[in-house]
């Protein structure tokens, strides 16, 4: 018989209840002692096949293995292994439908986080809470927002049950279809939104280009195929023909929607909004909020873009000449941040301010906040045909200077977020473009 | 139609040889990495693995070490992920467990098909707790809130029981010398 000390540790660690004190001090003794080894493999033999032994599920047809010795059993499990490994050889040869690519808080129906980098296949998402990004093997990228139940057909089918769902679809997933239980919404090369709520009610927002979109079961004839055109909105209900026309309101969007460009989250007085039509900076006037524009995305500039700010820290006024450069020839996807103040109320002039955070799924390479780089750097990330506004300055605290009324833009020491306090008199402007790695 | 004789001819291959070595690979993957639903979830991916690469698996030589070094590198993987949240075994420990499990592999499957023997002989009232405390889904935990009694006192017992098993095996193998 081995001591009563490594019995009582093995004991424990069969249990479950060992504690990490415990278990490293069992670890150290079958380092060092090939007979504790043995008795430990005995041991944990013995649990493990009574594990087995008695832990049959009766009824069940998912275990493809083998959890008795009776032959009959083994003959059935067999059976059933052979059609699970039929199973196995179609998904493991096939590439996966989708994978995750962003995570925000995610759990699935059980409390369990879902992961980065997981593949999904056909079936069913529950996710109780929490953001989901997920990109389809075609290019589709779908952000879904918990609570929300969805089942994936195919890569290019899938049906929202229930919850809020944003989608970009690429010129090489044309016809990506969402189906719901009161509509098919048919994408024909677009941005849209699509929202489940109580009874099936199924809105449908369109942020740009169109898609179709036709009532379900006996009502769904091609006649009442409906074209939905950017900044347009529709609702159907289960078991009604009819279409509605609603008022375009993309605010229930705004917490999926900059998941699909990588944004993981905003805070405070930040806001990633849900593009209409003609969004951009130029006609987007906000006294309450810095807006996020989102420009080139995965872009491969051929020259070096100079920026203000490549470090973890607060940013500090520098020369031009001593601005840092990013090297030629990487990918990176650009975000526009603005704070455009206009004279407004009972005191039109008085002094806006805004606080906020954004963080970005990757790293932030560089930072751009003075009038020259933006102009810059708006050549090669800004949109193309966009008018940009201009006179744009951050003005942070000088060293030693102790008055009020400085901006403060911070970039934090993961990289991914970046704080912005922000002081607007109104009919001035306010920008900083951010540089972010591309996936 | 050749073709789906060959997959069909290698799907009954594989089957017999996992049928035959799952228990090793279960009980090898607990060994690694300790808590049960653990192990479930390893020897799962490990048996996928399998699957995937069986062509690479050469016919007659030993599927079971095959095997074991698949689970190995899937508990690997595992304890990289699970040691963020607890300690867990050193990959020098896992080495170490590896070879002695390649080595008495055989002893080992003695043991078990001892233990079937064991398991019928015990008294009713040990085997109420053993077949309670591991049929699916339970714990020790819910076992005792159902028996009405301390999960304590049910991990007492069931160490007792686990204790007595072992001596059988070891009177069934004729090593009760080693065991004293």
């Amino acid at each position: 018989m081995k001591d009563q000390e490594l019995q009582n540790q093995i004991d424990c660690f069969l249990n479950e209840t060992i504690s990490d004190t415990g278990a490293k001090a069992l670890e150290e003794r079958l380092i060092d002692d090939v007979e504790a080894r043995t008795h430990y493999l005995n041991e944990v033999g013995l649990h493990a096949s009574l594990n087995r032994t008695f832990s049959v599920q009766k009824g069940t047809v998912v275990l493809p293995f083998e959890r008795s010795f009776d032959p009959k059993v083994i003959y059935s499990l067999a059976a059933c292994l052979v059609l699970f490994l039929g199973f196995c050889t179609y998904w493991f040869f096939s590439p996966p439908v989708a994978r995750i690519t962003h995570v925000v808080g995610a759990y699935n129906g059980n409390g369990i986080a879902y992961e980065e980098g997981e593949s999904i296949n056909q079936g069913g998402i529950s996710l109780s809470r929490g953001l989901l990004r997920l990109d389809f093997s075609n290019g589709a990228r779908v952000t879904l927002e918990g609570p929300a139940d969805l089942e994936i057909h195919d890569v290019s089918r899938i049906m929202l049950n229930a919850g809020i769902l944003t989608a970009n679809i690429p010129e090489s997933a044309i016809g990506f279809t969402v189906d719901t239980e009161a509509a098919h919404v048919v994408d024909l090369g677009t941005s849209f939104g699509v929202s489940v709520g109580f009874e099936g009610l199924t809105e449908v927002c369109v942020f740009d280009g169109e898609v179709e979109v036709s009532p379900v079961g006996e009502y769904g004839s091609g006649n009442l195929t409906q074209l939905v055109r950017e900044g347009e909105a529709i609702s159907a209900t289960i078991n009604s023909s009819i279409i509605d026309s609603v008022s375009f309101e993309t605010s229930q969007f705004e917490n999926a929607w900059p998941v699909n460009y990588g944004v993981l989250q905003t805070t405070g007085s930040m806001r990633f909004v849900s593009p209409g039509p003609d969004f951009h900076p130029g006609n987007y006037k906000d006294n309450d909020h810095i807006v996020v524009f989102p420009e080139k995305r995965g872009f491969i500039a051929e020259e070096s873009i100079r920026v203000d700010m490549i470090d973890p820290g607060e940013y500090q006024k520098s020369h031009y000449d001593e601005k840092p450069t990013l090297v030629p020839r990487r990918a990176m996807t650009s975000y526009l941040l603005q704070m455009d103040a206009y004279p407004e109320g009972k005191n039109p002039n008085r002094r806006r301010g805004a606080v906020g955070q954004i963080t970005f799924a990757r790293p932030i390479v560089g930072v751009v906040t003075e009038d020259r780089l933006l102009k810059e750097s708006e050549i090669v990330f800004g949109i193309p045909g966009v008018e940009y506004p201009s006179a744009r300055t951050i003005e942070p605290r000088p060293e030693g200077d102790k008055r009020e009324g400085f901006d403060k833009l911070i970039l934090t020491a993961d990289r991914h977020s970046l704080i912005l306090e922000l002081r607007e008199n109104p009919g001035h402007l306010d920008q900083v473009r951010v540089l972010v790695e591309a996936q | 139609m050749h073709k789906e004789k060959i997959d069909s001819s290698k799907h009954e291959d594989f089957v017999s040889l996992y049928i035959r070595h799952e228990p090793a690979v279960f009980s090898f993957v607990m060994s690694m990495v300790g808590r049960s639903a653990d192990a479930e979830d390893v020897v799962q991916r490990a048996s996928m693995t399998m699957w995937r690469c069986f062509d690479r698996y050469k016919p007659g030589t030993n599927f079971r070490n095959w095997a074991f070094q698949v689970a190995k590198n899937e508990a690997l993987n595992f304890l990289t992920r699970a040691k963020r949240d607890r300690h867990v075994f050193s990959e020098k420990l896992i080495e170490l467990l590896a070879q002695d499990t390649f080595e008495n592999s055989d002893k080992l499957e003695a043991r078990r098909r001892a233990l079937d023997l064991c398991v019928k002989k015990l008294p009713p009232e040990d085997n109420d707790i053993v077949s309670g405390c591991y049929a699916e889904g339970a714990t020790v935990r819910s076992y005792a809130k159902i028996k009405g009694g301390s999960a304590n006192k049910f991990y007492k017992k069931l160490n007792r029981i686990r204790g007595k098993l072992q001596q059988c095996i070891e009177r069934q193998l004729g090593l009760e010398d080693f065991a004293a």
